[in-house]
């Protein structure tokens, strides 16, 4: 299992595609992960984005390609190294939100 | 022809098959108090843990996309000494037949299909409810018109409706396990001792992962016991065994009308007596969200996941929408719908189907009972998927004065 901390939240996959929708938010950023339906068990995968909020409150943001965590939507394969790029991004979310308020 | 050898995997001496390391506890315990843990797994993967649970002593069936990945990992179960028997069947017509024999012989009978294998197996299916065999049938759905798919449509649903099986539609993971496991138990109650079906929409449930919190893997159900039953089990160890029923009931191939008509009287009796057990095992037979709304989106399967969401995004433009999920389409939850939509102004009823199945039960039911308008859907179909935006554009549609917005258009 992932971690639940900074879940803000988990909904059905607004496209309609399929599959569970995970919103994460720390500090105005956040995380937009998605494991899709796959034809076999073993191409399960997690597909990742980095966002930015504009309005937390009503789960608005934007798609965030321009930060050092990911210049791209990434993959994992599994949820441990999904687990372990939360993790990692939610340090780097407080980071950078120390860093803008010094700019 | 020489080279081919039976191949029997030999187990070890001391291996204990995996239902001899389980303990028995009673439906009520498993359903309701039994502490949960939360994973993160396909519906596949729901589906087997739920069997795993269900001491089940046997599975045949014919693989099709996509159940085929459920009953392959019901085959690791087999391995692993959890279900008693398993065996690929010839084909659909041979799996159901089979199944309802291994029924009728007093054995709690699990098998599963989908789209085209449902049609094919049809026959024998509709013959399961006037036998009287409680057996769990998983129906993961998936297109059956051609030009041949298989993306996921819930159309064969609507050959089931009127054929005497109870019908469950699961919304996710977490229903496709928990309703799996009440669909033993549902089946085989004296008062019941009917087919359950346990229908989920392909793919977007089967294929894909969701949360799911699941009883420890100790634990397992009661077994079935087969002449606690409406109708006795055939007693194989003295053969023959009657299949037919006893005269006057029927006489070689000949039963009186009458005698037939309030057979089948009694099918449908005890597809209602079953409501009972739902409304215990699964919380209910709907859900209703926001039961004050004077729109309300109706819903069963993956249809209800999509309603939800807009629902939630309707709150956010401060707008209040209701959603009620179905969860039996047999028996159909009339008394409960025709009471949640007495006051209500309109109704809207998104489903992955052309024909609208559910919207015509749900017109058929409430005829009488409100004066909502009631539109014909949204629909999509053919592996269409619904974004949450249709239903948002649907509901925006149904403020606007259309009258002909509420007429169905097939």
């Amino acid at each position: 299992m992932f971690t639940q901390e900074n879940l803000i939240l988990q909904r059905p996959e607004p496209s309609g595609n399929g599959g569970v929708q995970f919103l994460y938010e720390v500090k105005g950023y956040g995380i937009l992960a998605i494991n899709p339906p796959m034809e076999e068990i073993s191409q399960l995968h997690w597909e990742v984005d980095v966002i930015k909020f504009t309005d937390v409150d009503k789960y608005k943001f934007e798609v965030c390609h321009t930060t050092e965590l990911a210049n791209k939507t990434l993959v994992f394969y599994n949820d441990k190294t999904f687990n372990e790029f939360l993790l990692k991004a939610f340090d780097y979310f407080k980071e950078l939100d120390k860093l803008e308020k010094m700019l | 022809m020489s080279d081919s050898k039976l191949y029997i995997k030999e187990m070890p001496a001391d291996w204990v098959p995996g239902r001899d390391k389980q303990k028995v506890v009673s439906p009520e315990y498993m359903f309701h108090e039994a502490p949960r843990e939360q994973v993160f797994i396909t519906g596949s993967e729901a589906a087997r843990e739920a069997i795993r649970r269900s001491n089940v002593d046997i599975a045949i069936s014919y693989p099709i996309t996509p159940q085929s990945e459920t009953m392959q990992q019901a085959g690791y179960l087999y391995d692993e000494g959890y279900i008693g028997e398993y065996y690929r069947a010839e084909e659909e017509i041979g799996t159901m037949s089979a199944i309802g024999g291994s029924s009728r012989a007093g054995i709690r009978s699990l098998t599963a299909t989908s789209g085209p294998g449902l049609m094919r197996g049809m026959e024998a299916i509709s013959s399961w409810p006037g036998a009287r065999t409680p057996l769990v049938l998983l129906n993961m759905c998936r297109v059956i018109n051609t030009p041949l798919a298989i993306q996921p449509d819930n159309i064969e649903m609507s050959f089931l409706i009127n054929s005497g099986l109870i019908m469950l539609h699961g919304e996710n993971q977490q229903d496709f396990y928990d309703y799996t496991m009440a669909a033993f138990m549902i089946s085989e109650q004296v008062d019941v001792t009917l087919p359950v079906s346990v229908s989920v929409d392909g793919f977007f449930v089967t294929h894909a992962r969701g949360n799911v919190k699941m009883q420890a893997d100790d634990l397992k159900l009661p077994p079935r016991d087969g002449w606690r039953s409406a109708v006795p089990a055939m007693d194989n160890e003295n053969p023959p065994a009657r299949i037919s029923r006893d005269a006057p009931i029927q006489k070689s191939n000949f039963i009186s009308y009458h005698m037939h008509a309030s057979w089948q009287q009694e099918v449908f009796a005890a597809t209602e007596r079953a409501k009972k057990y739902i409304n215990n095992y699964l919380g209910g037979i709907v859900e209703i969200i926001n039961p004050d709304a004077d729109v309300m989106l109706i819903a069963s399967g993956a249809a209800v996941s999509q309603s939800r969401e807009a629902v939630r995004q309707s709150s956010e433009l401060g707008i209040k929408v209701g959603l009620i999920k179905v969860k039996a389409i047999r028996p159909f939850p009339k008394a409960e719908l025709r009471e949640a939509c007495k006051n209500v102004k309109q109704i809207l009823v998104p489903e992955f189907n052309q024909l609208g199945w559910l919207h015509k039960e749900v017109c058929s039911n409430l005829f009488g009972f409100t004066d909502a308008q009631i539109a014909p859907g949204p629909r999509v179909y053919g592996g269409m998927t619904m974004p949450t935006e249709m239903i948002l554009e649907w509901l925006e549609e149904g403020r606007k004065d259309k009258p002909w917005f509420f007429q169905d258009p097939f």
